[in-house]
């Protein structure tokens, strides 16, 4: 009997932690939500409220003007976006594939430098990068932010390899001794059983360039050609002081396609993290 | 072992909605990146060069320089400029100069000109200018001094500005002190603002007469009205006397008034482009601001707000009569630009009085020619722009230090204050601090100047 | 070697390819000219002209490097280990036999997904000292225990005092701990539960179990998180640059490594200077990587072995 009351104590307990974790986690962004819709001089009033007086709806209009070229940004973020995903997908399967599913000598010796190739921080392979792309032309163009995107990253081909290699390997085995090609093998067989995996570094790769920051910071050069996190970031850079209404405005409108992404798949995304932190 | 991933395939509802996202996507992108392209101008342009102009306004004064644009545009029919508000321009230019895409005129600060120079960042104007007849005595000498270094010219002024000691009269009055009779030194200025302080019951600041961070944008020059310079020749003068006696300064004031309340106080400022910005909301009794405030102050200020200025006092041994900073936007032509006779005609066309006297109207400020019309003065709308004017004309009006290490020499001494203010540091510390860093940095800067002078000057009289 | 196996090499070879051309493109080029660079006096706009260890030794004489660097270890000390502790505790009260477990998963992984400058935004809003919300929680709290202990306890302004901006932003970063709340979630429902039993049965209470049981068995997992996490907070950039707004704080307490490497790159034309500052960041990585390797060795548990 006492262990079942102990039991019900520690759920009780459990709960209210959780409970009190959740509104901490989650206040941040109601606040964020509450303040967008604010007139400005509530924004600093003290104390400060959770609902306004006045529900200003108009703030993201507002917002939005004040912001000039917000459908812009959101254009070009969605152009490197998709073409980074098309990138990422097409070269991480390629080669994750040709690290799993072929046995070739020295292959495991090269993953090995894949990998510590993670470790290589952006910020020291910055100035000569930047040096690179201003040779082919491309600074102040959206190229250095998707074509990098083919050339398959540490990460994502870590991610699929571990998908391949739990393959049975006789499938593949099967359609050698059938005569497939290789390639056939990989287009026909392999690749139509990983679309979850594939799904999760598209997931991955679109969240990233939605975010991604720095690279647009340096290789972007004109304010129409920005991406919604520096447009963002130059919104609030831009008068001498921060009109914080119309910037949890903004803010907002930045966070949603991520919301409503993560809401469309919300399993294939926590899977996928949960897998990516699995054995190494 | 359990390697196997557990990604259970997508069911069909996930798949649906993915794919209709990513037509959504797809379908947006020509629509969203095609928007506000201007195809009447398009029209207009065909058959002109097409100049790219970069400057640092927004809002109003933005809106000053396009009607000038607009005007150029109109005028004739072989250039077309683009104007276009950009944030950040001393890096952003930068950027775009290093990464081979420059724009064709850009509207940098004078402080920029010496790093960008050295840096042959910047076409030399000097041909240029001397074809059209543009020579040192068009100009108000503190601003002609600012377009040039290094033996070359490397931009002309669009707007000028000083900056002036503003306060607020009807609080003067409340306080008892003569609104019409500002502080004449240092000394007067500490006892005006005891007079206009005002405490809460729980030592909370609720009103200040003067607080040197509001807004705090000269943070590094205090000295000026110390008598002191920043850069002497090849020395590093952040530690000489006059310096440090302008540090020790503003180190009585978290003395006076407590670093963390201080803070605080700041913490609760609104916006500066607002009607709650401190100085219109009373909370700031006396300012050091630019000729600009009046652009502000129309906007944003109360109706009733009364306001006077005055040269901003100076003290101790070096005092002198009308000391201000005199700065102004420069307009220049980067280095690698592909039109730089066509981008000069557009600055020599802003350069000429009618056409200058215009922007520097639209944007409230006084004209840095030498020469103004009084129609100018007498029609103008600030309604102190004279005061703002003759601290222009003034011997010691000085510009930032004509310096390439500048850009990191502020930021130490901005540290250097931030460290003042933060009680960790006394004045003299901080400022031993920022001499010994920045005297290396200068010693550096100069022996790279050495090494790329002469290949530059070489280049620079070709142009 | 047989023709089958040659085979294979030139098919492995060509299905890596993309990688390989990445790799030197961006790995092996940008590597070796930061080196190059490094040893260069670089202005942007002209070429880099040679001038050997120069710039490490002025790196070496620079207090505002040693700063960034102090900057950097003590906001890594205390954000990993901090985030790892706080996502572990979630993580295993999760675990627990609880309803609405995806409710409160989903509440802990959502502000991982937010972009890092909303982020940034929204916290330099909320860590305001006036009208902050953190505060506004805060000061109500300290009052009371104010009250009770007789202490003059008052909330920071986070971002305006030097001494408490970085814990500002290693609220921020605790934040987005979600992530590693979901993986460590997947890798104890991987712990078999007959371990639980058996070691009930033997009387164990919940910590005994935890200590002895659950970390031993998540400790790959943790060393995958630890790992992640000592990499990206090596080069934190973005957050603590659009917190201040472009700068580095009070007294540059928010200088990290990789916001003075932007600064003398960007900033002050010193790129050669810059990339001194990038090679130093890199071994640090390395260093630690390889540090963290042979400690994992030792003490870190596959279930296979």
């Amino acid at each position: 009997m006492s262990q079942k009351k102990a039991h019900a104590t520690q759920n009780l307990v459990v709960y209210i932690v959780l409970t009190i974790a959740a509104l901490a986690f989650i206040a941040p962004l109601a606040w964020m939500f509450s303040t967008s819709l604010k007139p400005l001089q509530e924004t600093m009033s003290l104390p400060p409220r959770w609902i306004p007086t006045e529900i200003q709806w108009k703030n993201y209009p507002e917002a939005i003007e004040e912001m000039k070229y917000f459908w812009r940004y959101t254009g070009n973020t969605l152009l490197v976006c998709v073409l980074s995903v098309f990138g990422t997908v097409s070269s991480s399967a390629l080669v994750a594939y040709g690290f799993s599913r072929i046995e070739w000598r020295g292959r495991d010796q090269v993953f090995v430098v894949l990998l510590a190739t993670m470790m290589i921080p952006f910020p020291v392979t910055m100035v000569p990068v930047y040096g690179l792309f201003k040779e082919l032309g491309w600074i102040g163009t959206f190229k250095p932010l998707w074509a990098p995107a083919f050339f398959a990253g540490a990460f994502n081909v870590f991610l699929l390899r571990q998908f391949f290699l739990a393959l049975p390997k006789d499938i593949s085995e099967a359609a050698r001794i059938d005569g497939c090609s290789e390639i056939g093998i990989f287009l026909r067989i392999i690749l139509p059983l990983c679309k979850p995996a594939l799904l999760v570094v598209a997931l991955f790769q679109f969240l990233f360039s939605w975010n991604d920051f720095l690279g647009p910071l340096i290789f972007l050069t004109e304010q129409r050609d920005f991406t919604l996190a520096l447009g963002l970031q130059s919104f609030q850079s831009q008068q001498g002081g921060t009109a914080w209404h119309h910037l949890m405005a903004a803010s907002t409108l930045v966070l949603l396609p991520v919301l409503l992404l993560f809401f469309l798949t919300q399993k294939s995304f926590i899977e996928g993290i949960s897998t990516s932190g699995g054995k190494n | 072992m359990s390697c196997a991933p557990r990604i259970n395939q997508l069911s069909n509802n996930e798949l649906f909605w993915l794919r209709f996202c990513f037509s959504i996507f797809i379908l947006l992108i020509p629509l969203l990146v095609g928007c506000g392209s201007d195809s009447h101008a398009e029209r207009e342009r065909q058959g002109r060069v097409v100049l790219k102009y970069w400057d640092k306004w927004n809002g109003f004064e933005a809106e000053a320089m396009r009607g000038v644009v607009e005007d150029f545009n109109k005028s004739q029919d072989r250039i077309w400029v683009d104007f276009n508000s950009v944030s950040q321009i001393d890096r952003r230019l930068m950027l775009a100069t290093a990464g081979g895409v420059p724009p064709d005129i850009a509207g940098v600060w004078g402080y920029s000109v010496p790093v960008y120079a050295e840096n042959n960042a910047l076409m030399p104007l000097d041909e240029l200018a001397r074809e059209k007849g543009i020579r040192a005595g068009d100009y108000i000498p503190a601003y002609w001094t600012l377009c040039n270094h290094v033996g070359h010219l490397w931009g002309l002024p669009s707007t000028p500005t000083t900056i002036a000691l503003v306060y607020n009269k009807k609080l003067f009055r409340e306080a008892g002190l003569d609104p019409d009779r500002p502080p004449q030194t240092i000394a007067e200025l500490e006892e005006y603002n005891a007079k206009l302080t005002r405490r809460g019951a729980d030592g909370r600041i609720e009103r200040i007469g003067f607080l040197p961070e509001e807004p705090g944008w000269w943070n590094a020059l205090w000295g000026y009205w110390w008598g002191a310079d920043l850069v002497d020749g090849s020395k590093i003068t952040a530690r000489a006397p006059e310096n440090t006696a302008a540090y020790e300064w503003l180190q009585t004031y978290p003395d006076r008034f407590g670093a963390d309340k201080l803070v605080s106080f700041r913490d609760g400022f609104g916006n500066f482009a607002s009607p709650q910005n401190p100085f219109f909301t009373g909370r700031v009794a006396m300012v050091l601001q630019g000729v600009w405030i009046f652009n502000f102050i129309k906007n944003y200020a109360p109706s009733d707000f009364e306001w006077g200025v005055a040269p901003f006092p100076s003290s101790g041994s070096g005092a002198r009569d009308a000391v201000t900073l005199a700065e102004c936007d420069m307009l220049v032509i980067p280095s690698g630009a592909k039109h730089p006779r066509e981008a000069f005609e557009f600055i020599a066309y802003v350069n000429s009085q009618p056409v200058m006297e215009r922007l520097c109207r639209g944007q409230l400020k006084f004209s840095p020619l030498a020469v103004c019309s009084d129609e100018f003065l007498d029609s103008h709308p600030h309604p102190h722009i004279r005061e703002f004017l003759a601290l222009a004309k003034s011997p010691n009006a000085k510009g930032y230090p004509r310096t390439a290490i500048w850009t990191s020499y502020e930021a130490d001494m901005r540290n250097a204050v931030s460290r003042i203010w933060g009680g960790s540091a006394t004045a003299g510390e901080a400022l031993d601090d920022v001499q010994a860093r920045q005297q290396k940095n200068l010693d550096r800067r100069i022996e790279r100047w050495k090494r790329m002078e002469p290949a530059l000057q070489k280049l620079w009289s070709k142009q | 070697m047989t023709k089958e196996e040659r085979r294979n090499i030139r098919t492995g070879l060509a299905f890596i390819s993309p990688w390989i051309i990445g790799f030197f493109a961006f790995c092996v080029y940008p590597l070796v000219s930061s080196v190059y660079f490094s040893l260069c006096d670089y202005s942007v706009l002209s070429s880099a002209v040679f001038i050997g260890m120069h710039n490490y030794t002025d790196l070496a004489a620079d207090e505002v490097f040693w700063t960034a660097l102090g900057n950097t270890f003590f906001f890594c000390a205390a954000a990993i280990p901090l985030g790892l502790v706080v996502a572990l505790a979630l993580a295993i009260l999760l675990n627990f036999d609880i309803r609405g477990r995806g409710i409160y998963r989903t509440i802990f992984f959502l502000p991982s997904l937010v972009p890092m400058v909303c982020l940034a935004v929204l916290w330099q809003w909320l860590l305001n000292g006036e009208v902050g919300l953190v505060n506004n929680l805060l000061n109500p709290l300290l009052g009371f225990m104010n009250n009770l202990f007789g202490t003059q306890w008052v909330a920071p302004n986070w971002l305006a005092e030097a001494r408490w901006a970085k814990w500002g932003l290693i609220f921020t970063v605790i934040w987005g701990v979600g992530n590693a709340v979901v993986i460590f979630l997947a890798g104890l429902q991987d712990v078999p539960r007959h371990l639980y039993e058996s070691a009930e049965i033997d009387g164990a209470g919940f910590w005994h179990k935890t200590l002895h049981i659950t970390l031993p068995i998540l400790s790959p997992v943790i060393y995958f998180n630890l790992v992640m996490g000592l990499i990206g907070s090596f080069q934190v950039f973005a957050v603590p640059y659009v917190l201040t707004g472009g700068g580095d704080g009070p007294q540059r307490s928010l200088l990290f490594l990789a916001t003075y490497l932007y600064q003398n790159a960007f900033d002050f034309w010193n790129m050669g200077y810059a990339c001194a500052i990038g090679v130093v960041l890199f071994v640090i990585i390395l260093a630690c990587t390889l540090l963290l390797r042979a400690f994992a060795e030792k003490h870190i548990y596959y279930a296979g072995k």
